[in-house]
């Protein structure tokens, strides 16, 4: 991934340096102000003999070493900022880029929830990973090691404090670590637990109430409640050590310091402003360390993340056009030539076999089965939305796999069993496939889609908004939406997948009638549960167990395929029917 | 120090690790929005008096909190001196010095620790205590209540805010008095040793305290704004995913594409203006604080010359001015969280408020005949939208009622009138001639058993599930009921039987599945009274017929009301009423009103003759 980076690299470099120059100078603080007691206060370098013009220009270099020191900083912020937001940006940019192009099988088996995910919050992982990199790592590096070397200029005897504490943080870091991480895990379990109830016991209020279970789900809610609030208190009473630990450890280091210093002092290898300022360097260093096992957190979060993001940026997409083109609006015939299919992910079971199905130009074909049977998969075929396992689709006598991919959606019209809107008007919604069509033209499809009615009834009537997910249409209304959409894109091939369940009869059959008059030679392909919403289709195709076992009008069916009597009697109830 | 205990629990994550010494975390919340309390006083009142019943601890906390504000005031003091005696070439004085130095410091470890103990138990207490006291109202407020309020909010204010808030206000208690302490104390001991360098740096750091918030307050709209950003990038995205096959069904990839880099780009242009700023402001601080520095060792040391200080106290000045700079931080941050924490406690109280379901009624009905009535029921979920108008049905006992119409007609809000989900606007409903008003509202709901059209089950084990109603229902009570309900054929091919877990609120069970472990629930709690709502679609055949055997059986020698969506199982139902818009058009029996040719006859006609064409 992180060649994608080239451009920042610079960015990135100029952040370090001036992160570098910046603790430099900030290093710098303690030593003048040795320097300052030493030579100034004291006199030492002078007899003894205070030196006030010493002070006074120690002082102005000290301001303007902190005038430099805070001008680094903000420099090295800002590059770091443009480096890791600009990566950032671009990331997420080739990521949705990717998804966009991926195959169904694909963004299957990365599920929706985790690509939301990834391009959300991995990537501001990834931003928060580079900009630490680049500034806190450093930062604490620069710390820990000049000021190591500082300390060790000032006396070699110094090493040995930081050599004992060191060890003790790290020690004290990682044992905390280890105890609490498992718990984190169990944590997130809870707290998952805990919304499970709240949850299910708001969607199920009805239930609750009609079986008189408030007390119930109350005590099962209390359950949830303290196995969290138990848990939260054991890690919380796990890091409350981390702190105290540290801070006795750097307290340690600097009395020992002091009590090294005052023998160095005593022997004259050293000067007690030098003492102060080792003082100020150990708490540095230390700090330094404890900066890092946060770096450390952020980091191994990061590199998960850097993971996730990786994996969309390395898959290419499976499914890729040819380049046969067609004409968009020309009804075509549709063929399955011993097809055989199974999901390239998940179930290794095949879903359709044996499929041999001619659909002519013009005609109506219609799909019933059992759930699991296979109707969605046949369609999601011709769309190509997945690849044949074996044989072959053809549009108009040619394989699916020859066309160019834009070129055969756009020859087919889908309707989607789940009703897909956008959040933005009903118009933009309809006109997605046909951009430039006129308002005619919008309500005559809308019309024959029978959402003319209600669409006229919204506040802005085409204009309308609609909300998030679709939510301010009931389900009939946004089926009808999805519809209209379907009819105005004005492809040569129509498919619904089960898109009327949620219509009345009345308006299903309204809806029908339209079809057969207006779009009569547009080659339709259904799916649909109510035998009355298929009997008046040319022909039904009869899905069990992923093969077709019977292929024809109603009424032959009816007599020759014992399957379709069953349904159709279920549904009616034998001699109900006038 | 008790700020940082807050961050630890707020993320549960590891962030409360940073010592809060290096530029890490912290500041990235100095921009964040700032909520505000619509009634502070109150609010902040009634969040008090979650901490009245800890009031020891609190005590107990104020005490360590000055224990530990003392002990951080006397560790400079002893360095100060030890760093003169060493100047002073009195090392005779300096391990002495040192020993105490190392006690201070231990000793409020200890107390670091003790009181990390007492906060984290009581913030941890109060929000559970607020989480319970939260459930229990929701789960007694009405159905109405819910139904009109979005579930995710609901659900967030309960697991979010409740904690939130009491980590807000515990740690805010003892960073504000531990605060107010240390301020006061690192004041006093700095003028008693040095008046003029107090004030010096002192107003260095006031100063830039100052700085700091008049910067934060800039951000603040930068910080928005990418709020703002961010929740457009997460809808696009999410929009775009979810609603994929259409997506490349109309070739919309490059439209959309395009779409969410013009996003993207600027929200990478806002972030990293608002991220340079705020960036900035850690070196601005560095420097303000380096300047307390330079004014500390420059001016010190004239007054270490003029003889009025020593040299180890300018030592001493180096800590105390660090000290003094972390209170005034922390209390000009204090202010913002709490008034986040209140609007979002407002948020919670706002729920508590709500009045809640109205339960009254003081007849008592063990049994019932089953005979119910509406009379001249009129109802609305929003007012001058009626919903129901003019209700008149009677039902006799033992009688298999089906409701008839298209989707909106208003079948399914019947049902909520008479389980009093919703209290109806005028008219009355009677049971066994009483009014259900009047009726204790267990009672009445412990008399009538409902399948739902959108099954709700539970993540427990079916045979739990089964038993919803009737905890104590024997092994040949939930056998007979499986059997009933045909639950039986789906428990065989399970591999633990009734003791297997519905994950996800029995996601692992088909829809028609689900629906049948609801009847066997039904058939568990023994109503009087049946409503069943049958499913929609997708539900197979073979389920299908399944589901209304099971219904059928459920429905012997009870008074049932169907609401149907298809009329195949309704034709031997004793009565059928068609309802249109709230009213009722036709009733009557399958054969009555075919003859009639109306509504029923168009309908039936529709669904069974297929299309016409």
């Amino acid at each position: 991934m992180f060649k994608y980076m080239k451009k920042y690299w610079i960015f990135a470099v100029l952040a370090a340096a001036f992160m570098i120059a910046e603790v430099y100078v900030d290093m710098l603080q303690p030593k003048l102000m040795a320097e300052i007691v030493d030579s100034g206060i004291l006199g030492l370098g002078n007899n003894g003999t205070p030196d006030i013009a010493l002070i006074k220009t120690t002082g102005i270099k000290m301001v303007l070493v902190v005038l430099l020191g805070g001008l680094c900083g903000m420099l090295s912020g800002a590059t770091s900022n443009i480096c890791s937001q600009g990566f950032g940006n671009r990331i997420r940019k080739l990521c949705f880029d990717k998804i966009m192009h991926l195959s169904f099988q694909q963004t299957d088996s990365f599920t929706t929830g985790s690509l939301i995910t990834r391009v959300t919050n991995d990537v501001s992982q990834v931003e928060r990973l580079v900009s630490q990199m680049v500034r806190g790592f450093i930062r604490c590096l620069m710390f820990m090691f000049v000021g190591t070397f500082t300390l060790m200029s000032l006396n070699v005897h110094f090493l040995a404090v930081v050599a004992c504490a060191f060890p003790l943080v790290l020690l004290d870091i990682i044992l905390i670590l280890r105890r609490v991480n498992p718990m984190f895990s169990e944590q997130q379990a809870r707290i998952d637990a805990m919304n499970t109830v709240v949850q299910e016991d708001i969607k199920g209020v009805r239930v609750i109430k009609a079986f008189i279970q408030e007390k119930r789900e109350g005590e099962r809610f209390n359950k949830a409640n303290t196995d969290l609030a138990d848990m939260q208190f054991k890690i919380l009473m796990t890091l409350a050590f981390l702190r105290p630990v540290m801070n006795i450890i750097l307290n340690l280091a600097t009395v020992a310091i002091i009590y090294i210093g005052g023998f160095q002092v005593k022997a004259g290898a050293m000067q007690p402003g030098e003492v102060m300022a080792a003082v100020t360097y150990i708490s540095q260093i230390l700090s330094g360390m404890m900066m890092l096992a946060m770096i450390f957190q952020t980091l191994s979060r990061g590199m998960a993340s850097v993971k996730r993001l990786n994996e969309i940026l390395d898959t290419d997409p499976v499914i890729v056009g040819g380049d046969q083109v067609t004409d968009k609006s020309t009804p075509a015939a549709i063929e399955f030539r011993d097809v055989h299919f199974r999901y390239p992910t998940g179930v290794q079971q095949e879903m359709l076999h044996d499929i041999n199905l001619t659909v002519a130009p013009g005609e109506t074909l219609a799909i019933i089965g059992a759930t699991g049977s296979g109707k969605t998969s046949i369609v999601n075929l011709i769309a190509r939305y997945y690849d044949v396992t074996s044989g072959q689709v053809l549009v108009d006598g040619i394989d699916v796999r020859d066309y160019d991919l834009k070129a055969l959606r756009d020859k087919i019209a889908f309707v989607t069993q789940k009703n897909e809107l956008f959040s933005t008007t009903i118009r933009d919604n309809v006109t997605l496939g046909a951009p430039d069509a006129t308002d005619a033209e919008i309500e005559a499809a809308a019309r024959a889609a029978q959402s003319w009615g209600f669409i006229q009834e919204q506040p802005n009537g085409l204009n309308t908004a609609v909300a998030e997910g679709g939510m301010s249409l009931s389900g009939g209304q946004r089926q009808r939406v999805a519809i209209t959409r379907a009819l105005l894109k004005g492809s040569g091939i129509l498919i619904f997948d089960d898109s009327t369940s949620a219509l009345d009869l009345k308006t299903e059959a309204a809806l029908y009638k339209e079809l057969n008059t207006h779009y009569r030679g547009i080659t339709k392909v259904v799916i649909a549960q109510r035998i009355a919403t298929i009997m008046r289709a040319d022909r039904i195709a009869v899905l069990s167990g992923g093969t077709i076992i019977a292929c024809a009008p109603h009424d032959e069916l009816m007599q020759t395929c014992e399957e379709y009597r069953e349904i159709a009697d279920s549904q009616m109830k034998k001699g109900g029917a006038a | 120090m008790s700020s940082q205990t807050s961050t630890s629990r707020n993320n549960t994550q590891m962030q409360g690790i940073g010592m809060g010494m290096g530029r890490g975390g912290g500041r990235r919340n100095m921009g964040a929005p700032i909520e505000k309390p619509k009634d502070s006083k109150g609010t902040l009142r009634r969040l008090l008096a979650y901490f009245a019943n800890e009031r020891g601890r609190v005590l107990l906390m104020f005490a360590i909190v000055t224990a530990s504000v003392v002990l951080g005031l006397i560790a400079p003091g002893l360095l100060s001196r030890a760093i003169d005696s060493i100047t002073q070439h009195n090392f005779e004085a300096l391990p002495r010095l040192l020993i105490l130095m190392l006690l201070c410091y231990v000793v409020n470890s200890a107390v670091g620790l003790l009181q990390e103990y007492i906060g984290a138990g009581m913030s941890l207490r109060i929000t559970k205590q607020m989480r319970a006291e939260l459930f229990n109202t929701t789960i007694d407020l009405p159905v109405a209540y819910i139904d009109n309020h979005s579930h995710g909010d609901l659900i967030s204010r309960m697991t979010n805010d409740a904690e939130n808030i009491s980590n807000v206000i515990s740690s805010s208690l003892t960073s504000l008095f531990s605060g107010i302490l240390t301020l006061i104390g690192t004041v006093a001991v700095m003028l008693w040793y040095s008046p003029r360098l107090t004030l010096l740096s002192c107003s260095v750091i006031v100063f830039s305290v100052l700085f700091t918030q008049f910067l934060s307050k800039f951000i603040r709209r930068f910080y928005v704004k990418r709020q703002q950003l961010l929740g457009q990038i997460n809808g696009i995205v999410e929009e775009k995913i979810n609603n994929f096959k259409t997506v490349t069904a109309y070739n919309l990839q490059d439209a959309v594409i395009e779409d969410f880099n013009q996003t993207s780009d600027e929200l990478a242009r806002t972030g990293i203006t608002a991220e340079i700023i705020s960036s900035a402001m850690g070196p601005v601080m560095n420097m303000l604080s380096n300047i307390s520095f330079v004014v500390v060792a420059v001016f010190g040391a004239y007054y270490v010359l003029n003889g009025s200080i020593t040299v180890g106290v300018i030592s001493a000045f180096i800590i105390y001015s660090k000290q003094f700079s972390r209170p005034v931080n922390a209390l000009s941050q204090l202010y913002g969280s709490i008034q986040t924490a209140m609007a979002g406690a407002e948020r919670i109280f706002e729920i508590q408020d709500a009045p809640p379901e109205d339960k009254s009624g003081d007849v008592h009905m063990e049994t019932t005949k089953g005979v119910i009535e509406f009379k001249h029921v009129d109802f609305s979920y929003v007012p001058e939208k009626k919903v129901i108008n003019d209700f008149n049905l009677h039902i006799e006992a033992g009688k298999k009622i089906a409701l008839v119409g298209s989707t909106g007609s208003g079948k399914t809000t019947v049902v909520n009138l008479l389980m009093r989900f919703y209290d109806i606007d005028s008219g009355e409903i009677t049971l066994d001639g009483v009014n259900i008003k009047d009726i204790d509202c267990h009672d009445l709901r412990d008399l009538v058993g409902i399948v739902l059209q959108d099954t709700v089950l539970f993540t427990d084990t079916i045979e739990n599930n089964l038993t919803y109603a009737h905890r104590d229902a024997t092994r040949e009570e939930i056998l007979s009921a499986a059997v009933s309900s045909k639950v039986d054929r789906i428990v065989q091919a399970l591999p633990e039987g009734y003791q297997t877990m519905l994950l996800d609120q029995g996601d692992n069970l088909s829809q028609g599945e689900r629906q049948l472990v609801a009847i066997g629930r039904a058939f568990l709690s023994k109503p009087y009274i049946l409503i069943l709502d049958e499913a929609t679609s997708n539900i197979d055949t073979k389920t299908e017929t399944d589901i209304q055997d099971a219904m059928v059986e459920l429905m012997k020698g009870r008074t049932s009301l169907i609401i149907a969506h298809r009329l195949s199982t309704i034709q031997d139902a004793d009565l059928i009423v068609v309802m249109d818009q709230g009213s009722i058009v036709e009733t009557g029996t399958h054969e009555e009103l075919l003859a009639k040719g109306g509504v029923y006859y168009e309908l039936y006609m529709t669904q069974f003759a297929g299309q016409e064409t």
